[in-house]
């Protein structure tokens, strides 16, 4: 094989792997069930990750969000809308929250 | 006719390798931008996918206390009139909250014991021990997620006191732990017996945080949610509401990368631009010298267009392919932090991947068209110079 073509072939492999991967994604997504029960039964819409707002995990069905525009009596707590981080382990943000004075230990 | 196109092909391939530094540049350049957005899309979209799944799953309306436009806790007796509206399937009652445990939130759910059903296999998520019953109400029996579990060094059979909001000790019993596998829904939860909860969070008699609206399935719930309008002072959230929420929070979240991100494809196809103008240079003589033995102003577009649409796709294809591995196998290290905003995460924690083809199409045009035109504008507009002047001017 003459070595000038080895980038082409190499660029053709490539974009049929990236193709397949896709195409398994896609049918892997669709067909995908597994914890359905456990979310029906626990009920809460979100996944346990942060998001960018100080609900933390579920600021749609705790606080009104403020990109929505469904305002009327929205509100927000005091910071910004933190991009990187999780509001709620902003030393500041908890100073504002009263009662935010957990811990734990291990019986 | 073909034999042409094949051989303005193989000189192509040749290009390539003659314009070493060239190619190195704009693959280079190429691969680590198309690393980036590939990984950050994927985790996105899997984000999304995820929390689609989970709003699917959920009530398919929430509905809530509004006091002075604010959310409080809901008095139970809501429940009666809810369901004696028409089309309510069923009504269940919920407490939740957060929980600190050191520095860290968790999510503390009481669930009612009528919507604990071991039929739909709830089971299949618990790595050890097992779900809670309706027998475990009362009892501070919990079930925890991975996380939990891992942070505290703790298993089934141990048990656990979480001091509350009220600065009480409230002991627990873990008879759970969830499953890695179920880790992006259960990771951070606590779930106990509704009386538990409401212990645990002080709530009032008779109060609970929100109450989960199941509406008949032969009936739209949106026109089930319009018939609560008289009710006072309730908030009725539906699935959709929901939905575009989430959407809008994890797409926040890869929005502001991708934003980042194009800024910096501008500068690369700059960089792409600049190395086909640089090269341009030593080109000149030879697109005069090829129009001179004949080439035609299409031919040497047809050359320039095959090579940089072979850098494009074999730049863009190896870098979706990194940003995939980096991401599914890896955990993205580095951008984790960006979507998820979690400071660390349990030892099997998988970042949920979706490679769709939009995002594959998206990334290839993103990546690929602005280099066919970075690459092959200038190469057009040496192709139409005559050749005698191009060859003195390259000489020059």
């Amino acid at each position: 094989m003459r070595s000038a073509s080895l980038l082409p072939l190499l660029t053709l492999l490539l974009t049929a792997s990236v193709l397949a991967i896709s195409i398994h994604s896609e049918a892997e997504w669709h067909g995908r069930d597994y914890d359905r029960a456990l979310r029906q039964v626990v009920a809460l819409p979100s996944i346990a990750v942060g998001t960018n707002y100080e609900g933390t995990r579920n600021p749609l069905i705790e606080v009104f969000v403020r990109p929505l525009y469904d305002i009327p009596g929205g509100y927000d707590y005091v910071l910004a809308s933190s991009f990187i981080d999780t509001p709620m382990r902003i030393g500041e943000f908890r100073d504002t929250v009263p009662g935010f004075n957990y811990t734990a230990i291990k019986g | 006719m073909l034999r042409k196109h094949r051989n303005l092909l193989d000189y192509s391939f040749d290009c390539l390798r003659r314009y070493r530094m060239r190619t190195a540049v704009i693959l280079v350049t190429f691969l680590v931008a198309t690393t980036m957005i590939s990984a950050v899309l994927f985790a996105k979209e899997g984000l999304e996918r995820e929390a689609e799944f989970s709003v699917e799953a959920a009530p398919d309306l929430t509905v809530q206390y509004l006091k002075g436009g604010r959310v409080e806790p809901i008095n139970t007796s809501y429940i009666d009139i809810i369901a004696g509206i028409p089309g309510v399937e069923k009504v269940l009652k919920r407490t939740w909250g957060y929980a600190g445990i050191g520095a860290y939130t968790f999510v503390v759910v009481g669930l009612d014991p009528e919507g604990l059903d071991h039929s739909r296999g709830v089971i299949t998520s618990l790595e050890e021990g097992r779900f809670l019953k309706p027998e475990d109400e009362g009892t501070g029996n919990i079930v925890i997620g991975k996380l939990i579990a891992y942070m505290l060094k703790v298993k089934v059979g141990d048990d656990i006191i979480l001091l509350s909001e009220s600065v009480e000790a409230n002991k627990f019993h873990v008879v759970g732990v969830f499953s890695d596998s179920s880790s992006i829904y259960t990771a951070d939860l606590i779930l106990m017996s509704f009386s538990d909860a409401n212990k645990f969070f002080s709530m009032p008699e008779g109060m609970v945080t929100d109450l989960c609206v199941y509406v008949d399935p032969a009936e739209d719930p949106a026109s089930v949610a319009s018939k609560m309008n008289s009710v006072s002072n309730i908030r009725v959230l539906d699935q959709d509401l929901l939905l575009r929420g989430y959407k809008a929070a994890y797409g926040a979240r890869g929005g502001i990368f991708t934003t980042l991100w194009t800024i910096l494809l501008v500068a690369i196809a700059m960089i792409a631009f600049s190395q086909a103008i640089v090269v341009g240079h030593e080109s000149k003589f030879e697109v005069g010298l090829l129009k001179t033995f004949g080439f035609s102003t299409l031919d040497i577009i047809e050359v320039r267009l095959v090579e940089s649409l072979v850098l494009g796709f074999f730049a863009a294809s190896l870098g979706m392919l990194i940003g995939y591995f980096y991401t599914a196998f890896f955990n993205a290290p580095g951008l984790v932090d960006i979507l998820l905003g979690w400071a660390y995460l349990p030892r099997e924690f998988r970042l949920p991947v979706y490679v769709s083809l939009q995002s594959v199409f998206s990334i290839y045009a993103v990546t690929v068209i602005p280099l066919l035109i970075t690459t092959v504008v200038p190469a057009w507009l040496n192709a139409i110079t005559d050749p005698e002047l191009a060859m003195r001017r390259a000489a020059a």
